[in-house]
C-alpha cells in the first residue's frame, strides 16, 4: 500500500490530545470547530482542484474533443459551453458556484452528468469498500488484540509477520493472482469464483441473488482486506501495549480479576479507541486500494470509472471523482473526530 | 563540532547498534537491503541498458526458466533475472529520491510548524492535516496524469502526496524537544530561529527520520509499481513496468508464472526488508515501542 | 463475542441453505433459451447513437437500428437495408431511397419521414453530430415524400451508399429536446433492426433480446449480451471457463492463449485495419504556411526512404503482432479489401535492406559522426527523431523499441514520446510538433475516408483548428487523383484510381505502413453452432463492419436442467464453502475462548 504504516500513529495523536485546545470547550463547540475545519479543507479540495486541472497543458476544448474532427465554429461553441472565453476569474467563480450546486460538468466520454456517472457507481464501491474494511477491521482488530496481549508469543510473531508481508505485497499483484487461482483455477484448485463484475447477467431474484454477489464479492474483498489489514493490527497491537504497562491494569490484576476479564473490560475498550479512529483516518487508503481492485475485478465503481478517465482521459470526470473521493474522506474523518471527542472521556475532560 | 560531542555522539551510535543487532526482524531486512541496494549499485559493472532492449534480446518468446535463463524470458525473450537486476535501479532509485522529497517537505513543515508557534504553525498544520487526508494513490495518479509520465514527475507525484504523516511526527517531536530547558537557554543567549531549528532540533529529530526515511521507501517503490500497472510510468524497465509487461502481454494466461512471480516477489521482498528495518528503527529509537519486541 | 460467532455461524447455515433452495429458480430463466454472451473489454459509452463513438457502442447499434444501406455479407459491397432500392440523377447530386415496408419494435411503421428526420437532425443539431457529423456534411437537404426519402447533396458523394448512420424512430426520438444530455437509456428501446436492447447496467452488461417482427426474419437465438471486461486477462479466463461464449478484438498473446482448448476455435483472419508510421515532412496548414517542429530531415524524400529501408516489417509483424498481421508492402488500405488493395511490386518494393538505407544516407550528404549519428549536410544537426506512441499501448511500446533499434544502425537517434490521446491528437493531427508518430485507421468498405485525410483541405487552419488530416500531405497528383475517384461511379475503373493514390503514398512515404494486424477472435464451439463472418469466405465476426455474424449466430439452447447443473454446482460449492468458512471460523473461536478461559482458571 502508499503510506507508512506508522503515519496512522501521530493521526491519532492529533485527534487525541489535541495539542493547544483550551481545555474546557463544550462538545457541541468542539463539532462546530471541527466542521468549520471540515468545509475549509472541503474549500482548498475545490479551489486546488481548480487550478490542478488549468494547469493542463494544452487547449482543454481540443483534450475534450479527442481528436474528432471538429470545425472551428464547433470548438468556438464549444468553448463557449463550457465557459472557456471568460476571463480565469470568472471560470473560477462559475466552476465553485456549479460545484457547490453539485454540477460538475458532463463527461466527454460518456456524455453523460458526472454527478449522473457517480451515482450510478456509488453502490458498487461502497458495498466493496465497506465489506473489505468490516473483514479488515474485524481480522485487524482481532489479531492485535491476541498479538498486544501477549507480545513475543508464536501467534504475535506469526500474525505479526504474515500482516507485514501482506502490507508490503502490491495489491494489484495480490489480485492478480487471487483471480488467477481462484477463478481461473490451477491443478487441482478449481476456479469457483467469478471473474468479473458484481454479480451474474441473468442474476437471480432473491436470496440466491444475495448469494451471487457474495460469490463475485470473495475475490474483490479479500484482496482489498489483506493490504489493509496490517495497519490496524499493528496499532491495536501497540495501542494494547501502552495499555497494558498502565497502573489500573496491575490494579486490576491486583484486585484478583481474571487475565481474560482483566484484557476484556479494561485494557480492550481504552486500547480500542485509537484504533477506531484509525478506521476513519486511514479512509482514503481503503478508497486507494479500491481504485486498483475495481479495475482488476471489473468491479463497476467508482475507482473503475475513475480509472477510466485517467485513461481515456477525461479530465472531468477525473476532476468530478477526485474531488468526491476527496471530499468523502475529508468528511469521515470530520466524524471520526467528533464521534471520537464524545466518546472517550479523556479527550473531552483534556 | 567538538570533538566531545563527536566521542558522545559515536558512543550514542555504539549503544543504538547494540540495541539494533538484537532487533532480528531487523537485522534481517538490513541485511536484505544492503545485498539489493549493492547488487543494484554494481549492475553497470556486469550489464548495461541492453538487457531491457528488444533487439538483442534473440532468446524465445516466454521461455520457462533454464539453464541458460534462470528466470525464465519475457515476450521479446528477454532474460527475466537481468531485466529485474536491471530493472531494481529503476525501482530504487524512485523509491529513495521520492522518499527524500517526502521526508524533505515533512522534515522542513513539520519543524517550521513546531517552532514558529501562533499562526504560521496553526496554518502549516492545517496544510499538512489536508493533505494527510487526501487518498493518496488517487491524489499521485492525478498528478501524474497531468503533469505526464516521466521519473521526475513520478517521483513529485509520490513525494508530494506522501510527506504529511513525517510532519507530523517531526512537528510533535520537535514540540518535545523545544520544551526542553536547554532551548530556552539556547534563546536565551541569543540563537535565532535558525540556529535553535538547525543545531539543536534537526539532530534531535534526525535518527526518527531515519527510521521514517525506510519506512517511505517502501511504501514509494509499491506507489511507483501501482502507478505503473495503472499506466502512469517512466519509459524505463522497473519492476512495477515488468509487472505491467506481464499483464499486458498475457504471461497469465500463457502460463508464464516466472514473468509474474519474479518481479512481484522482489517488490516483496525489498519492500518487506525495509519496512523491517524501519520498525526496528523505531522501536530502538521510541523506548516507548522497545519492549513490543518486534 | 459469544453470540457474535453463534450469529456468523447461522448465518453460514442460513446461505448453505438458501443457495440450495434457490438453486434451481436461479437458473429458470435462461433454460431452454439460446442465449450468446460476447465478452468486450470496452464499456459502452452511450446508448444514444447519436453521440457513441466506442466501437462496442456502435456495434450494438448496429443491431438494434436499420440503415440505409449495409455491405452485402459476401462482397461488402452496398446492399439494400431500409432502403428496398434507389435511384441517383444525371448530376449524381440528387439520391431517392424507396425505404422498405417494416415496422419498428413498438409495431409502428418505418417511413421515409423517420429517415428524414435523423439525416436533419444530425445536419442542424450540433451535439448529434458527435458520432456521425461528417456523414451528413455534404448534405444539401434532405426530404420525404411517401416511402421515398430524397437527398439532395453539394458535391457528388460516391460513398453515399456507405452512409454510416443509423435511422431512427422519430416518434421516439422527437421528444428528445437536450440531445446532448440524452442518454437514451430506456428500455425495451425502440429499434428496427435485429436485436431489441432490453437492459444495460453501466459498466456491466446490455442485454439483447431478438426482434421477432425483423423484416429479414427473427435471429436464431433468443438473447444475445454484451459483457465488459476491464481486465483482458480476466475476459481470457471468462472464455476459458465458459462466463461467455465470444470475444473479438484480442491481442495477440491472448489470442495465442487460447490454444489448445478443444472447446474453443480461434479465429484468425485479415482485418480492416493498417498500422502506419505518419512522418513529418514539413507540415504546414491550409494556407501553406509550415507549422511545428518537425525535423527539417524528414523533409528529404531520401531520408524518408531511408527509414522505409530500415524497417524489418516482417519482424514487426513476427515479434509485435506475434506473427498474427501481414507485413505491409502496400499502403493505407488493408488486403482484406480485394478490391482496393494494392502492394508494390518489382522496383518499388522496398524491402529491409540496411546497407541500402545508410547508402542512401551516405550519397545524401548525411554524414555520421564520431558518435554514430548522423548530421544534416548543411550544418550540423543531428538525425535525431521523436517517435511519439500513445500511452498505456504496449504494442506501440514494442513497436518503438524496435525502431529505436534498427534507426541506430543507419545513425539516426529515435526517442520515444508518450501522449496520452487527446495530446497525441493534437500534436500529430494539429500543431504538427512531432517527428516520427505512429498510426493507423481501421478502414471501411469504402475507403473514401482513410483516402481523405491525406488531403491538403484536411491540414489545420492558419488559426490552428485541425481538419483531420492523417499525415499533413499535400501532393497535387494525389489530390487530383482523389477528384477523379470521387466522380467516378464505376466501381472497377474507381478501384484503379484509388491504387494508384495509395501507390503515391507509398513511394513519396508521407505515410509509411508496416503491417495489417488480423482480427483475431475466440469463441467457443461447444456453445455456438454457427456463425458467418462478414465478409463471409474470410471475415471478421465482433466490430467488423455489418451486423451479420451476430444475425446469423446459432447457439446451443441452454437445457433445461443441464446448464443448471454446471451453475448449480458452482453456487453449491460456493455455498458449502462460505458456510464451512464461516461455521470453522465459529467454531475456531468458541474453542479457543473456552480453552484459554480453562487455562486460565488453574
Amino acid at each position: 500500500m502508499t503510506t507508512p504504516l506508522d503515519a496512522a500513529e501521530p493521526a491519532v495523536q492529533a485527534a487525541g490530545s489535541g495539542d493547544g485546545r483550551p481545555a474546557h470547550r463544550g462538545t457541541l463547540r468542539y463539532a462546530l470547530s471541527k466542521a468549520g475545519g471540515a468545509l475549509l479543507s472541503i474549500a482548498m479540495v475545490i479551489v486546488g482542484t481548480f487550478f490542478a486541472f488549468r494547469m493542463l497543458p494544452g487547449d482543454p476544448v481540443r483534450a475534450l474533443a479527442q481528436g474528432r474532427n471538429m470545425t472551428p465554429e464547433q470548438l468556438d461553441l464549444e468553448r463557449h459551453r463550457l465557459g472557456l472565453d471568460k476571463p480565469l476569474i470568472d471560470q473560477f467563480f462559475d466552476f465553485v458556484g456549479k460545484t457547490l450546486r453539485f454540477d460538475l460538468g458532463t463527461s466527454y466520454e460518456y456524455k453523460r452528468p458526472v454527478v449522473d456517472l457517480i451515482g450510478d457507481r456509488l453502490g458498487a464501491t461502497l458495498l466493496l469498500a465497506g465489506a473489505g474494511l468490516v473483514i479488515a477491521v474485524s481480522l485487524g482488530l482481532w489479531q492485535g488484540i491476541r498479538a498486544g496481549w501477549r507480545p513475543g508469543s508464536r501467534f504475535d510473531r506469526f500474525s505479526t509477520g504474515v500482516s507485514l508481508v501482506l502490507w508490503s505485497v502490491p495489491t494489484f499483484w495480490l489480485g492478480l493472482l487471487l483471480l488467477m487461482v481462484f477463478a481461473a483455477g490451477i491443478g487441482p484448485i478449481p476456479g469457483i469464483f467469478p471473474t468479473r463484475g458484481i454479480e451474474s447477467v441473468d442474476a437471480p431474484d432473491g436470496f440466491a441473488y444475495l448469494l451471487d454477489v457474495g460469490m463475485h464479492m470473495v475475490l474483490p474483498c479479500l484482496t482489498l482486506a489483506a493490504v489493509i489489514y496490517a495497519q490496524y493490527l499493528l496499532v491495536m497491537r501497540s495501542s494494547l501495549l501502552d495499555e497494558v504497562s498502565q497502573d489500573y491494569v496491575t490494579t486490576a490484576r491486583a484486585k484478583g480479576l481474571r487475565d481474560d476479564e482483566v484484557r476484556r473490560r479494561h485494557a480492550v475498550p481504552n486500547a480500542l479507541l485509537p484504533t477506531v479512529t484509525l478506521v476513519f483516518m486511514r479512509i482514503g487508503f481503503v478508497v486507494g486500494g479500491a481504485v486498483t481492485v475495481e479495475a482488476i475485478f471489473s468491479w463497476p465503481g467508482l475507482g473503475q470509472l475513475f480509472y477510466e478517465a485517467i485513461r481515456v482521459p477525461d479530465f472531468t470526470l477525473m476532476q468530478g471523482t477526485f474531488m468526491l473521493l476527496t471530499v468523502s474522506v475529508i468528511l469521515m474523518n470530520t466524524l471520526a473526530d467528533v464521534v471520537y471527542h464524545v466518546i472517550d472521556p479523556r479527550v473531552r475532560s483534556a | 563540532m567538538t570533538s566531545v560531542a563527536w566521542t558522545r555522539r559515536r558512543l550514542a551510535f555504539g549503544r543504538f547498534w547494540d540495541t539494533f543487532r538484537g532487533q532480528r526482524p531487523g537485522v534481517i531486512g538490513l541485511a536484505v537491503l544492503v545485498v539489493a541496494v549493492v547488487l543494484a549499485l554494481v549492475a553497470p559493472l556486469f550489464i548495461d541498458e541492453s538487457v531491457t532492449s528488444v533487439v538483442t534480446g534473440t532468446g524465445a518468446k516466454m521461455a520457462a526458466p533454464s539453464l541458460d535463463s534462470p528466470f525464465g524470458t519475457d515476450e521479446s525473450g528477454r532474460s527475466i533475472l537481468l531485466m529485474v537486476w536491471w530493472g531494481s535501479r529503476t525501482s530504487l532509485l524512485i523509491g529513495f529520491l521520492a522518499a527524500l522529497l517526502s521526508i524533505g517537505i515533512g522534515t522542513v513543515i513539520g519543524i517550521a510548524a513546531g517552532h514558529f508557534r501562533g499562526w504560521l504553525g496553526a496554518v502549516l498544520m492545517r496544510v499538512t492535516d489536508w493533505f494527510l487526508v487526501l487518498p493518496s494513490l488517487v491524489t499521485a495518479l492525478v498528478l501524474a496524469a497531468i503533469l505526464g509520465g516521466s521519473t521526475l514527475t513520478i517521483i513529485m507525484a509520490i513525494g508530494v502526496t506522501s510527506w504529511p504523516s513525517t510532519a507530523r511526527l517531526i512537528r510533535a517531536q520537535t514540540l518535545a524537544v523545544e520544551a526542553r530547558p536547554y532551548i530556552e537557554r539556547s534563546k536565551a543567549l541569543g540563537g535565532g530561529h535558525w540556529h535553535i531549528t538547525t543545531r539543536h532540533v534537526l539532530p534531535n529529530v534526525a535518527p526518527l527520520l531515519l527510521a521514517s526515511t525506510t519506512l517511505e521507501v517502501a511504501s514509494a517503490i509499491v506507489t511507483e509499481s501501482t502507478l505503473a500497472f495503472l499506466g502512469v510510468s517512466a519509459n524505463k524497465t522497473s519492476w512495477g513496468t515488468m509487472l505491467r509487461g506481464s499483464y499486458d502481454w498475457g504471461a497469465a494466461n500463457a502460463g508464464a508464472w516466472w514473468y509474474i512471480l519474479i518481479p512481484g516477489l522482489c517488490i516483496v521482498a525489498v519492500v518487506m526488508a525495509f519496512t523491517l528495518c524501519g520498525r526496528a528503527l523505531e522501536s530502538v529509537l521510541n523506548p516507548r515501542l522497545r519492549k513490543a519486541g518486534a | 463475542m459469544k453470540k457474535l460467532f453463534a450469529r456468523l455461524a447461522v448465518l453460514g447455515v442460513a446461505l448453505l441453505v438458501a443457495g440450495q433452495g434457490q438453486i434451481a429458480h436461479a437458473q429458470e430463466p435462461a433454460a431452454g433459451k439460446k442465449i450468446v454472451r460476447v465478452g468486450a473489454t470496452q464499456a459502452v459509452d452511450s446508448m444514444n447513437p447519436f453521440l457513441a463513438v466506442r466501437l462496442v457502442s456502435s456495434s450494438i447499434h448496429r443491431l438494434m437500428y436499420g440503415f440505409l444501406t449495409v455491405p452485402d455479407p459476401k462482397t461488402l459491397q452496398p446492399s439494400p437495408d431500409l432502403a428496398e432500392s434507389w435511384t441517383t440523377s444525371e448530376d449524381g447530386l440528387t439520391w431517392t431511397f424507396k425505404i422498405r415496408q417494416a415496422k419498428w419494435s413498438d409495431g409502428q411503421p418505418v417511413t421515409a419521414e423517420d429517415a428524414a428526420w435523423t439525416f436533419n437532425k444530425v445536419m442542424t443539431d450540433d451535439a448529434a453530430k458527435t458520432a456521425n457529423g461528417p456523414a451528413a456534411e455534404n448534405f444539401e437537404s434532405v426530404t420525404a415524400n411517401g416511402q421515398d426519402l430524397v437527398i439532395k447533396t453539394k458535391e457528388p458523394q460516391a460513398s453515399m451508399l456507405e452512409n454510416p448512420i443509423p435511422i431512427m424512430p422519430k416518434h421516439v426520438w422527437e421528444k428528445v429536446t437536450d440531445m446532448a444530455n440524452y442518454d437514451a437509456e430506456t428500455y425495451p428501446a425502440v429499434g428496427s433492426g435485429a436485436y431489441i436492447a432490453v437492459e444495460h447496467k453501466k459498466d456491466q452488461y446490455v442485454k439483447l433480446k431478438a426482434n421477432p417482427d425483423y423484416w429479414r426474419g427473427a435471429p436464431k437465438i433468443d438473447e444475445l449480451q454484451v459483457i465488459f471486461y476491464d481486465n483482458p486477462a480476466a475476459s481470457i479466463v471468462g472464455l476459458k471457463k465458459g462466463e461467455i461464449d465470444l470475444i473479438g478484438r484480442l491481442a495477440p498473446p491472448d489470442f495465442e492463449a487460447l490454444k489448445g482448448d478443444p472447446n474453443i476455435v480461434q479465429w484468425n483472419q485479415q482485418g480492416r485495419r493498417a498500422s502506419y508510421l505518419q512522418i513529418n515532412h514539413g507540415a504546414t496548414t491550409s494556407d501553406d504556411k509550415p507549422i511545428g517542429d518537425g525535423h527539417p530531415a524528414l523533409k528529404d524524400p531520401k531520408v524518408r526512404q531511408a527509414l522505409h529501408y530500415a524497417i524489418d516489417k516482417q519482424k514487426l509483424a513476427d515479434e509485435v503482432q506475434g506473427g498474427l498481421a501481414k507485413p505491409a508492402d502496400g499502403s493505407i488500405v488493408p488486403p482484406m479489401y480485394t478490391d482496393f488493395f494494392w502492394e508494390a511490386s518489382g522496383d518499388t518494393k522496398i524491402t529491409y535492406d540496411v546497407a541500402k538505407a545508410n547508402q542512401i544516407l551516405d550519397d545524401a550528404g548525411y554524414k555520421k559522426g564520431s558518435d554514430g549519428v548522423r548530421t544534416m549536410p548543411d550544418g550540423d544537426k543531428k538525425l535525431e527523431f521523436r517517435f511519439s506512441i500513445h500511452t498505456d499501448t504496449p504494442i506501440e511500446d514494442k513497436l518503438a523499441e524496435y525502431l529505436t533499434g534498427w534507426f541506430k544502425e543507419i545513425g539516426i537517434t529515435l526517442t520515444t514520446k508518450k501522449l496520452d490521446s487527446s495530446k497525441f491528437t493534437e500534436e500529430t493531427g494539429t500543431t504538427a510538433l512531432f517527428d516520427i508518430a505512429i498510426s493507423g485507421w481501421s478502414v471501411n468498405p469504402d475507403p473514401e475516408e482513410v483516402l481523405a485525410t491525406h488531403l491538403c483541405s484536411r491540414r489545420p487552419t492558419p488559426s490552428g483548428e485541425g481538419g483531420g488530416t492523417e499525415s499533413f500531405y499535400c501532393d497535387e497528383t494525389f489530390e487530383k487523383l482523389y477528384q477523379e475517384q470521387l466522380k467516378e461511379l464505376d466501381r472497377p475503373k474507381r478501384a484503379e484510381i484509388i491504387k494508384k493514390m495509395q501507390e503515391r503514398l507509398y513511394t513519396d512515404a508521407p505515410v509509411i505502413a508496416i503491417y495489417y494486424p488480423n482480427d483475431l477472435e475466440g469463441y467457443r464451439k461447444d456453445r455456438i453452432t454457427s456463425i458467418t463472418p462478414i465478409p463471409e469466405d474470410n471475415g471478421i465476426l465482433y466490430g467488423g463492419s455489418g451486423f451479420w455474424p451476430f444475425y446469423t449466430v446459432d447457439a446451443v439452447a441452454a437445457p433445461a436442467a443441464g446448464s443448471a447443473e454446471s451453475g448449480s454446482n458452482t453456487g453449491l460449492i460456493a455455498g458449502v464453502v462460505g458456510a464451512v468458512v464461516v461455521i470453522g471460523l465459529g467454531a475456531f473461536f468458541l474453542t479457543r475462548r473456552r480453552k484459554s478461559v480453562a487455562d486460565e482458571r488453574e
